[in-house]
């Protein structure tokens, strides 16, 4: 035991300082295709073609990419050789058109409920590490609650299978105002790879208000927090990293 | 003179069968109300003035020619055990208006009424007797009675059997008793219980001993210690609920009233020994009798085996008062004492309450007493769920209600073994204590299942989804037993100099100023209350209201002049004014500031299934167990597993899995007992070849034996 003491105080604090400071540490974002400079004249539409979500079209003068149809799948980068840029960030999320932070009351404390509406694991994989000690949402007073009667954020990731629907409507409806929706995830936003088919609807939008998305697929633990953050009501923007 | 209403009592008695006998069975429900209800006040007023005014009443009767003067004696004692039968008949006898209207066309109400009101006169008369005859008479009637009211429903075999073995048990203890008695007259003819109390002080020491154990096992198998009370789990579900109710409150109380008169007025005990018995007795039966209530999903049978625990709880108070009296501590047996005999008045009223409780919801849910099939009963029952609510509250010990102030002054008085100066009965006071808390811990498990698992929640079964509310004689037949179940837990500073009127003439001291002391009266001059012990309290605010408020407040126990007098201290009646002021300045806060508010309502969160069915909420058996596998030691279950295969060997269509519990009594004693009976009958089996020759050799040997004793004796 005297050891894990020791080795604890050599090791000292890991956890990372955002959003106090801006985390700039090897392997924190996975990246995401970014689409700026591209122009020109080129193949463009094969390009476009190529992306197996339909998040690339091809415009007049050049492509533009929907970020919340992305799979991060990079096949475009590699047709494209040096076009595609690389977005290493993770400050991604950002409110919906009605979206609406939860208020003033909640800056300091809130508590989510996680739904899993049939996602790959990959997203809830990114979800469970934001209790991690390197990244700790306790210290921001975030806290994860098996019961959506003391929950303030919904957080859903998934495409929102039929199977998952009812209950999915359920835990909104039993959670108290004000709340907030959290989509986590291509397939929470759009429906990613699995669209709108029998078995799925094709994101969550279309069964309750969203009022946060963060995109990325999975999103990467710190754009969640950026996520809670905008949710909570601590930013007052997206772009308002690190001034708490 | 008070006791002018004694013919009175026994004539309204009597009445009532013969009312009954008049009118048509449909009518007799409201006579057993009326007539029934009428002799409990006239008993009740009797009973507490003659309490009150702490006098002895002696009446000789007559004369019958073997045996001597029949006496009627009615202490301060029986007076006690007299009133606190009057508050359980009372309530009973109303509730039996609307509860025994489902009996009719299907058994004699005529017989049931006969048998009500002789059960009722034969209990006071067991409790006025005064000599050894009438006593015993009284019992034997009493005994009898219960087997008729137990074995009512008599076309059901089960019943009967329960019925019978309650007879046998009761016959058998019976006998020990009488042993008991008889070993005190010692072959002196009077068999006035004044004349015992005489002869008694030249018994010697094993005549003692003999004395206690026959009557303490004898007596025991009323009161339902747990050697010798098997037939309770068996007898109080048989019986019809409002008999249940008297059997747990009035007539378990008669084995304890046995137990007291011989041990506490007419052989007083001098020695510990008795005094231990009874401590780890009592405390054996009270942790088997809750082991036993708690995982049963039964509630007739759950409520049949907490029977057996409060009794325990009694005994274990009554034993820590010999061993106190014994070793020379009689205000702390005082208190012992006054603590059994305020569980055993507690315990009969939350019984009979429970108990009605059950028969209600029985008369109203089709029959359906398995808690596993009820529940969501607070909707349909809404009066009923109330006061079964505040039973539960009083017999898991919860304040402000009764069970509370009795359980903590016992476990207290048991903690006080720090006096005494044996370490070895210091081990066993802390043991008992132990056992005590544990007892008290899984009553609140047991009783949080009661009433959570029958009352909340969803209806598990047809009848509980179809049950109504019962009768207005019935709600307020459980509403009055509700009241008192509140009354006697806010105001023990009024019960407590009562109860310690009983105690006196044992202990030979007033423990009321030990136990309630007169703070607001106190003058400078008592020696009891030096001026600093009074200054102290008077410090801490004792003083506050002394002329507003009506009497004593605090049940306190305390050193008198030592430094740091107060050992502990309660006091219910004003932590419920308290506790009223509290909670309403809370909800009017709460109002205040929630005043803009709407409020929403939603459906229960049920974990997003898409559809919540009963059968799958939690249930009775679910909830209770944890206790049932934390104690599979002692329960030792049998699973017995059925697979009927109808197909073939490889395809079975349907396993029928059921557990089966051998209770630890039958399974320790027994056992053992009816093995031992079975070998010896089988060695005297081998005498009985068949051959004719056999049997008449040993017709020629036993005269023989004869003629040789008969020659040579």
């Amino acid at each position: 035991m005297t050891k894990w003491v020791v080795k604890g105080l050599k090791t000292g604090i890991k956890t990372t300082g955002y959003p106090g400071i801006h985390e700039t540490a090897e392997g924190v974002s996975p990246g995401r295709p970014g689409v700026s400079g591209i122009e020109g004249t080129e193949d463009f539409k094969s390009i476009a073609e190529s992306c197996p979500a339909d998040a690339l079209t091809s415009t007049k003068d050049g492509i533009s990419l929907e970020q919340r149809r992305c799979i991060d799948c990079f096949r475009c980068s590699r047709l494209a050789q040096n076009r595609i840029t690389r977005d290493d960030g993770y400050e991604w999320a950002d409110f919906t058109a009605a979206g609406k932070p939860l208020g003033p009351a909640f800056t300091r404390s809130v508590h989510i409920r996680i739904v899993d509406a049939g996602a790959c694991a990959a997203c809830l994989s990114e979800i469970k590490l934001m209790a991690s000690p390197y990244y700790n949402v306790h210290r921001l007073g975030l806290f994860i609650t098996p019961t959506p009667r003391m929950a303030d954020v919904l957080m859903v990731a998934g495409p929102l299978t039929e199977h998952m629907r009812l209950s999915l409507e359920k835990t909104f409806e039993a959670m108290p105002t004000p709340k907030v929706v959290i989509a986590v995830g291509t397939c929470a936003l759009s429906g990613g790879v699995f669209g709108p088919s029998f078995a799925a609807q094709g994101g969550i939008g279309k069964t309750m208000p969203v009022d946060v998305e963060i995109p990325g697929c999975p999103p990467p633990p710190l754009a969640i927090i950026h996520g809670l953050l905008l949710a909570s009501g601590k930013f007052r923007k997206q772009k308002d990293g690190g001034a708490l | 003179m008070m006791v002018k209403l004694l013919p009175l009592f026994f004539i309204t008695c009597m009445a009532g069968p013969l009312i009954g006998a008049i009118l048509p069975d449909k009518k007799n429900p409201a006579v057993i109300a009326f007539t029934g209800a009428v002799s409990s006040l006239i008993l009740l007023w009797l009973s507490g003035s003659l309490l009150l005014s702490g006098r002895t009443f002696v009446e000789p009767l007559w004369y019958l020619a073997p045996f001597g003067k029949l006496v009627i004696e009615i202490d301060r004692i029986s007076a006690l055990f007299l009133f606190i039968c009057g508050l359980v008949f009372f309530p009973v006898s109303i509730f039996s208006a609307g509860y025994m209207k489902q009996y009719i066309g299907k058994y004699s109400l005529k017989s049931f009424n006969l048998f009500f009101h002789l059960l009722f006169a034969s209990v006071v008369l067991i409790l006025i007797a005064g000599d050894i005859f009438l006593f015993f008479i009284a019992w034997e009637a009493m005994s009898i009675l219960c087997y008729l009211l137990v074995n009512y429903e008599h076309e059901d075999d089960e019943k009967t059997r329960s019925g019978f073995l309650m007879l046998a048990m009761s016959e058998a203890g019976t006998i020990a008793a009488l042993l008991a008695f008889i070993t005190i007259a010692n072959g002196h003819g009077d068999i006035a219980f004044a004349a015992l109390r005489s002869d008694a002080s030249a018994l010697g020491h094993i005549a003692r001993w003999a004395v206690f154990l026959l009557s303490f096992f004898g007596f025991g198998v009323k009161a339902g210690l747990i050697p010798v009370s098997s037939w309770i789990p068996f007898a109080d579900p048989a019986s019809p609920r409002n008999i249940s109710a008297i059997l747990s409150g009035v007539i378990l109380n008669l084995g304890i009233y046995g137990i007291v008169r011989i041990n506490m007025d007419i052989l007083p005990i001098s020695f510990v020994g008795p005094g231990l018995i009874m401590l780890i007795m009592g405390t054996v039966s009270a942790l088997v009798g809750i082991l036993y209530a708690t995982p049963e999903r039964d509630m007739k049978k759950m409520l049949a085996h907490s029977s057996i625990e409060n009794m325990g709880i009694t005994i274990a108070g009554l034993g820590a008062g010999f061993i106190f009296a014994s070793s020379g501590q009689p205000a702390l047996a005082g208190i012992a004492f006054i603590a059994a005999f305020y569980h055993m008045a507690n315990h009969s009223i939350y019984k009979g309450l429970l108990f009605l409780g059950a028969g209600a919801i029985d008369c109203r849910a089709g029959g359906c007493h398995n808690m596993d099939r009820l529940g969501g009963l607070i909707k349909k029952m809404p009066w009923t769920s109330l006061f079964f609510l505040t039973g539960a509250l009083s017999i898991a010990g919860m304040p402000p209600f009764n069970g509370f102030v009795s359980e903590w002054l016992t476990l207290q008085s048991l903690l006080q073994c720090s006096v005494l100066s044996s370490k070895a009965i210091k081990i066993v006071f802390v043991l008992c204590g132990a056992g005590l808390a544990l007892t008290a811990a899984l009553a609140v498990t047991c009783f949080v299942k009661a009433f959570g698992m029958s009352f909340l929640g969803m209806a598990r079964s047809k009848q509980a989804e179809n049950a109504v509310e019962a009768d207005k004689t019935m709600t307020v037949s459980m509403g009055i037993l509700a009241a008192l179940c509140l009354l006697l837990g806010i105001l023990p500073t009024y019960v407590i100099p009562v109860m310690d009127h009983v105690t006196q003439p044992y202990v030979h001291q007033s423990v009321t100023d030990e136990l309630v002391p007169p703070f607001f009266t106190v003058g400078t001059g008592n020696n009891k209350f030096p001026k600093a012990f009074v200054s102290d309290f008077h410090a801490l605010g004792a003083q506050i209201g002394a002329n507003e408020l009506p009497g004593r407040g605090l049940v306190i126990m305390h050193r008198g002049a030592a430094r740091n007098p107060v050992i502990f201290a309660m006091s219910p009646s004003y932590s419920v004014v308290m506790l009223i002021l509290l909670l309403s300045g809370a909800f009017v806060v709460v109002r205040l500031f929630t005043k803009g508010r709407a409020l929403v309502r939603k459906p229960a969160w049920s974990g997003g299934i898409r559809k919540l069915i009963p059968d799958i909420t939690y249930t009775a058996t679910g909830f209770s167990n944890p206790v049932r596998v934390i104690f599979a030691t002692i329960f030792r279950p049998i699973t017995i597993s059925d697979p009927r295969e109808t197909v073939s060997e490889h395809f079975r269509s349907a396993i029928k899995r059921d557990r089966k519990e051998v209770h630890l009594v039958d399974r320790l004693l027994g056992k053992p007992l009816f093995r031992g009976g079975r070998y010896i009958a089988d060695l005297l089996a081998k005498m009985h070849s068949g051959s004719v020759n056999a049997y008449a050799a040993y017709v020629i040997m036993s005269l023989l034996i004869v003629l040789a004793i008969q020659i040579w004796w």
